[in-house]
């Protein structure tokens, strides 16, 4: 297993009212989420920044 | 006769947060909500004081990934008696440093009565890697985190039904430091202690909370209060003993299938957090449920995610004072708007009105 942090944008009109799970989707797209939260929000663009923490199988330790 | 009323104190690690980003300087928050509440779910990060701690009779202890499992209405929380802590060593903290965590858990034992399992010492070094995101927010990744969760697996295979961890974090003489220890910045650490207790909480679903282990500082007199509790020993694994001894377990399965005294989301009447920390995947799912958000200003932290940017609905106030009258009001059934000076007259709802509420539920 591999721990990566990663920063990511996510459009909050795409969200709609879904929005932990929209974002865990997204995050899935880059590992298993671990820990991730919203830090900023852009309230012209509807752009939120996510930072988080995924983990990812490897086979080696 | 009225149902308990839960509260939720959140404070995210590693966000600076000028309440709770320090050193267990949330728990007189904490203290002092618990004493308006039935019950009070909350986390290491505010209630950890590393020698200190407090013993809050009706405060649930919850690391972090529970804390979302619980939010999320995944997991609940079954009380316990006592749990039989687990200690994991990592085999990068050198050898006088493991015998300052040994002798706190012995302490632990000895004046605490806390139960102990056999402690473990993982395989090899786990590799701890600190890290600053653009928002100001720590965060970290661990090089080797399948040691970490073999050794933790044998603590379970060995009886442990909570885990403390104490991993090697490195040494650090930087601005960052020399700012926390004066009360100001970010810890420098909390990011990186959340990802490991996350990592055993998930793989485990067993309680579990972190100490750093880090060679004890130089004297310096002029540190802030706010830092004093980690100045004060060689460990700060009491105050996660003290509190794993009595987390909560969590309850994995059908909510059909718990008992009566499992805590689900869904009870949650309260969620105290700091105003522009209102981001995380706790509150987000927390905030869809009935219970009241109060957001407190004066808590402020490096990010900037205010309840209004996400749409939710919160009880704004100024200060954790100000917060503990509301919950006060609230459970005591207390019509906020009622405490003020002035009231606005009872709006009629006329019948154009009540069709167009129709509608709208409909």
């Amino acid at each position: 297993m591999i721990t990566h942090f990663i920063e990511m944008d996510i459009n909050l009109r795409q969200a709609g009212t879904g929005l932990v799970q929209f974002v865990e989707a997204e995050l899935r797209r880059h590992g298993h989420p671990l820990r991730w939260a919203i830090v900023s929000v852009d309230r012209n663009t509807q752009t939120a920044c996510i930072e988080a923490v995924v983990t990812v199988e490897s086979s080696s330790d | 006769m009225t149902r308990p009323y839960t509260a939720v104190m959140i404070v995210p690690t590693g966000i600076g947060a000028a309440i709770g980003g320090y050193a267990g300087d949330a728990l007189p928050a904490a203290r002092a909500i618990a004493s308006v509440v039935d019950t009070l779910i909350t986390h290491p990060n505010v209630l950890n004081g590393a020698q200190l701690y407090w013993n809050l009779s009706n405060a649930y202890y919850v690391e972090g990934y529970g804390l979302d499992q619980f939010a999320a209405g995944n997991w609940g929380l079954q009380p316990v008696h006592c749990n039989r802590i687990g200690l994991l060593i990592d085999s990068g903290v050198d050898e006088t440093l493991r015998w300052r965590h040994l002798q706190a858990a012995e302490a632990a034992r000895a004046t605490l009565g806390l139960e102990l399992s056999p402690y473990v010492i993982t395989e090899g070094p786990l590799g701890v890697e600190l890290r600053v995101a653009a928002s100001g927010a720590t965060w970290g990744t661990i090089q080797h985190p399948d040691r970490l969760l073999r050794a933790a697996e044998r603590l379970v295979e060995a009886g442990a039904e909570a885990i403390a961890i104490v991993v090697r974090f490195p040494d650090d003489d930087g601005e960052a430091l020399q700012a926390y220890r004066q009360g100001r910045g970010v810890d420098p650490l909390a990011g990186a202690e959340a990802v490991i207790s996350h990592l055993l909480v998930r793989h485990l679903r067993l309680p579990c909370a972190h100490a750093p282990a880090l060679t004890p500082l130089p004297l310096d007199p002029c540190i802030s209060p706010k830092s004093a509790a980690e100045e004060i020993g060689y460990t700060f694994l009491p105050c996660v003993l003290a509190g794993l001894s009595q987390a909560p377990q969590f309850f994995t399965g059908s909510p059909d299938a718990a008992s009566k005294d499992v805590i689900w989301a869904d009870q949650v009447d309260a969620v105290i957090i700091p105003a522009t920390a209102c981001g995380g995947s706790a509150i987000l799912n927390l905030s869809q449920t009935s219970a009241t958000l109060v957001t407190v200003e004066d808590n402020t932290t490096t990010l900037s995610v205010c309840a209004s940017d996400l749409g939710l609905k919160t009880v704004n106030v100024a200060s954790y004072l100000e917060a503990i009258g509301v919950l006060a009001a609230d459970r005591a059934g207390v019509a906020l708007e009622a405490l003020g000076p002035s009231l606005t007259p009872l709006p009629f709802l006329s019948q154009s009105d009540s069709r167009s509420v129709s509608k709208g539920l409909g």
